[in-house]
């Protein structure tokens, strides 16, 4: 009476699989292809989209400032993913050697911030970096800037909010893979002649090297679309990708000039991504 | 001890859930600019109408035209500026108003129609007339701007906005070059781009939403800014001026409209009606600080804000100003010279 | 070994950098300046408005059931696909595993854009279920990579023993396998209902009339209303947020005890 056990496996897989995959097929894959398919559709005037199939989105593309938004997109990026890695590598050596107590109490109180939300957090630096506040004016009595030197809405402060919006990004996943670190390597090194220093860089920093390649991807990739700390903080002057794609959409209302953006960020990101993704299932698997 | 912290939240959300949804009262959702209806007229008029009132706000025509064809229906009463709402009409998305409904449009002051492309109030009915203006510090400037130059001073550079507005901002810069806001001469809309550009080196940013705020907490010393809003913050701070540039300025008539496909067009219709009834337009114009096209409301007011030429433009600021208008096709002039001036380094 | 005091100098300034911001935000909420500008005097008017704003609760019960309904959702979801993932290799799981990955490599304002374009393909009006769609499609990585993670430490000789003892698949899932990923599934639940309690960006293309959600209420109220207000506000959520987690805490401590 038993079916193929074969079989029956088969069917658990399918049962399994079928709802989250179904789900995703639908509202992830399903949109994305609607995206790149409208980059091909004529504008219309009026903001809508237009019969037919065209190659003026991908002309339009070819705009002379483009090539400088992209890349300022990918430095800000890089350079808010190198601070926060450099930032979470010492914190996380400390939170790792602490004793379990203060391993809780510090990761609470790490969270805490960020469960507030996230336009507020970035309020508070406007308020900080306000030109009569009292950060600048540390500095202008400090000689480091003239007085009333406005730090906001530039390229900086952009860096520094994401940097705090995105730390606890890196911070996670690098101290997950830091408390499985087994300490006694680094004595073992250092009782083969390395220094602190060296221990450190060659035995502890490769020893975490995949929860570096995790805060890498939840930091670099979501930078690379930002657009709301570059609205708040950045200025005339730091637009991203991401500002000029909110543009397209909802001030020039041109859908497919929009779509046409969207797509290259998707290839951008994707391609690269998918490649590493199976290669790491294939790791996994072995 | 998880699982019994996640039932408690679960409870607590249920109720929330439920008290949300309590009212079954009839709605009317209305899209509008912030701070730009009374808070005690929006409770008077649910109250006499037994109904809700949600107010959403937007910051520019631009932004609510996209979010509305983006699928963003759903709401009855949008307040757009008139060229938005001749562009709105042309693409169908408004419902032909039903004068029977609307017996108030009786005391509509004629002066309105000179700052609309709908007359017959066909699809519109005027609502509240503001200008752009310059807001500045008076605190931290010994003398005040009078005109649109201003921008053109470096000493300021960090501490100025400009508005996030293709038409606004580039129609200040065409007043300060001479021209009409309304040009579609290429050549006039290039140099005011230009110019533009120059003057983009000595703002903090393009801002339609916190110039306001910002001027308040003195992190801008100058804004481009709508006049009802920074007459909003004069009374809060008294360190805050506005200046009429003398070159001219734009003067813009916000309409209230209905959504073709609105869900409740007969409330709709209901409260544009309720706005123009002489006292309602007294408290609204009061308390927005704008002039509400409205004969029989003038007699309700102060006599300081009647003489306030702030917000009743004199013979001489009429002259000197326009109202923007639509220009059709020739609105790609436009949106291509803001592309220019936004992506420029 | 002698430590290094390099890294407690870093950490104590990180933590310095990640609580300054929240440090000027309670501060300013008893500022009588509403705009958040310099100190203009002591006041608690911004607690006693904040409570007779109607549209502030209403957006923070529509949160609510968001992020309630699409991190349940996202629970089932991600722990049905974490456990495929986990027990087969085959073609179909390689493809299931890109398809729940790229969710969490593709930036925010994308999957905004595509889901808001195709409900306009379709015609669908904006309500609490797009956004409970939006939310959950996330959210759902999310959960499942959790979920995974948990599973790799999972030992899988247990059911295999309640097998051998005569359980049925149901007990096995329900007294063995459940029990055990709890704290995996609990986790990606949490992790998923903060994400979507403080979603700003897929909120902002998905939300219509009368489907504010807290962030996007907060956003225009700090642009344009009263930043003042918005400090209250979030400086309550904090104090909230401090009680819960001490008294989930002490709680621990007792049960262990």
């Amino acid at each position: 009476m038993k079916a193929d056990p074969v079989r029956r496996e088969r069917l658990v897989e399918v049962f399994l699989t079928a709802p989250g995959f179904v789900w995703l097929l639908l509202f992830f894959l399903l949109p994305t292809f609607n995206v790149l398919l409208i980059s091909f559709r004529p504008s219309t005037l009026t903001g809508g989209i237009g019969e037919g199939w065209t190659l003026d989105t991908l002309q339009q593309l070819r705009n002379p400032d483009y090539p400088g938004i992209l890349f300022r997109t990918l430095w800000v990026s890089l350079a808010i993913t190198v601070s926060c890695l450099l930032l979470s590598v010492p914190v996380a050596y400390f939170l790792a050697r602490c004793s379990q107590r203060w391993k809780t109490r510090l990761l609470l109180l790490i969270m805490i911030p960020f469960l507030t939300n996230f336009i507020i957090r970035v309020f508070a630096w406007k308020v900080i970096l306000h030109p009569e506040g009292w950060l600048a004016s540390v500095l202008a009595f400090a000689g480091l800037i003239p007085p009333g030197t406005q730090l906001l809405y530039n390229v900086r402060a952009v860096i520094l909010v994401s940097v705090y919006t995105y730390l606890p990004f890196a911070l996670l996943p690098v101290y997950a893979v830091a408390e499985k670190f087994d300490f006694a390597l680094m004595e073992a090194a250092m009782d083969l002649g390395c220094n602190r220093i060296q221990a450190f860089f060659r035995v502890f920093v490769p020893g975490i090297s995949r929860g570096l390649w995790t805060a890498t991807l939840l930091v670099l990739i979501p930078n690379l679309g930002a657009y709301v700390v570059p609205d708040i903080v950045g200025g005339h002057s730091s637009s991203m990708l991401g500002n000029v794609i909110v543009r397209r959409l909802f001030s020039d209302r041109n859908l497919p000039h929009a779509a046409g953006l969207s797509s290259v960020l998707t290839v951008l990101v994707l391609l690269p991504m998918i490649v590493v993704i199976l290669h790491r299932r294939r790791r996994e698997a072995h | 001890m998880k699982f019994r912290l996640l039932n408690l939240a679960a409870a607590l959300m249920l109720i929330l859930g439920f008290t949300a949804c309590g009212s079954r009262k009839p709605v009317l959702r209305i899209y509008n600019w912030a701070e730009y209806l009374s808070d005690e007229v929006i409770e008077a008029f649910e109250k006499e109408f037994n109904c809700r009132v949600i107010v959403d706000v937007f910051d520019s025509n631009e932004a609510m035209y996209a979010k509305l064809k983006a699928g963003g229906g759903g709401y009855d009463i949008v307040v757009p500026s008139s060229y938005q709402v001749v562009r709105m009409a042309r693409e169908g998305m408004l419902l032909e108003l039903d004068h029977s409904q609307l017996p108030n449009l009786v005391h509509l002051d004629p002066i309105a129609v000179k700052f609309t492309q709908d007359p017959e109030h066909r699809y519109s009915v005027p609502y509240l007339i503001t200008s752009a203006v310059i807001g500045y510090r008076a605190d931290r400037m010994d003398t005040g701007p009078d005109s649109w130059a201003v921008f053109a001073d470096a000493s300021l550079r960090g501490r100025m906005t400009l508005l996030n507005d293709q038409r606004e901002t580039l129609g200040a810069a065409l007043k300060f070059l001479g021209f009409s806001l309304n040009t579609v001469n290429p050549e006039e809309i290039n140099a005011a781009r230009d110019l533009l550009i120059e003057w983009k080196a000595n703002l903090a940013k393009f801002e339609s939403e916190q110039f306001k705020n910002g001027l308040m907490s003195a992190e801008f010393l100058v804004v481009h800014g709508y006049s009802s809003d920074l007459l909003q913050a004069m009374e809060e701070d008294e360190n805050i001026s506005i200046a009429l540039p003398k070159e001219g300025l734009s003067i813009a008539l916000d309409d209230l409209v209905i959504l073709a496909d609105a869900p409740n067009p007969q409330l709709a219709h209901a409260f544009i009606n309720f706005m123009h009834r002489p006292e309602v337009a007294a408290e609204n114009m009061e308390w927005v600080m704008a002039m509400s096209p409205n004969l029989p409301a003038y007699a309700l007011l102060d006599d300081a804000f009647k003489a306030d030429e702030r917000i009743f433009f004199s013979e001489e600021i009429f002259a000197k100003s326009e109202t923007i208008f639509d220009l059709g096709e020739n609105d790609q002039l436009y949106i291509n010279a803001w592309n220019e001036v936004k992506t420029a380094p | 070994m002698k430590r290094s005091r390099f890294p407690l100098v870093v950490t104590v300034l990180v933590m310095l950098f990640f609580y300054l911001p929240v440090l000027v935000l309670v501060v300013n909420s008893f500022n009588r300046s509403r705009s958040s500008g310099p100190w203009t005097g002591f006041t608690l008017d911004w607690y006693v408005r904040l409570f007779g704003r109607r549209d502030i609760w209403e957006a923070f019960g529509n949160t609510l059931i968001i992020a309630v309904s699409a991190s349940a959702a996202s629970m089932l979801l991600g722990t049905l696909a974490a456990f495929a993932l986990h027990r087969y290799r085959t073609r179909l799981q390689d493809a299931h595993y890109t398809m729940v990955y790229t969710p969490l490599v593709v930036p925010e304002i994308l999957l905004g854009i595509s889901l808001l374009l195709l409900f306009v393909a379709l015609g669908v009006e904006r309500n609490l279920t797009v956004l409970f769609i939006g939310h959950t499609t996330f959210c759902i990585s999310y959960v499942t990579m959790v979920v995974l993670a948990r599973l790799q430490d999972f030992d899988f000789a247990m059911v295999e023993a309640a097998q051998d003892l005569g359980a049925g698949p149901w007990t096995i899932a329900r007294r063995v396998i459940i029990p055990l990923l709890a704290p995996g599934i609990f986790a990606g639940g949490l992790l998923a209902f903060t994400l979507s309690i403080d979603d700003y960006v897929i909120s902002f293309f998905l939300s219509g009339p009368g489907t504010t959600t807290l962030p996007i209420k907060i956003n225009a109220m700090i642009r344009r209303d009263a930043p003042a207000l918005i400090n209250a506000l979030s400086s309550i959520m904090l104090c909230v947020t401090f009680l819960l987690v001490g008294l989930s805490q002490k709680l621990n401590k007792e049960n262990r005890t």
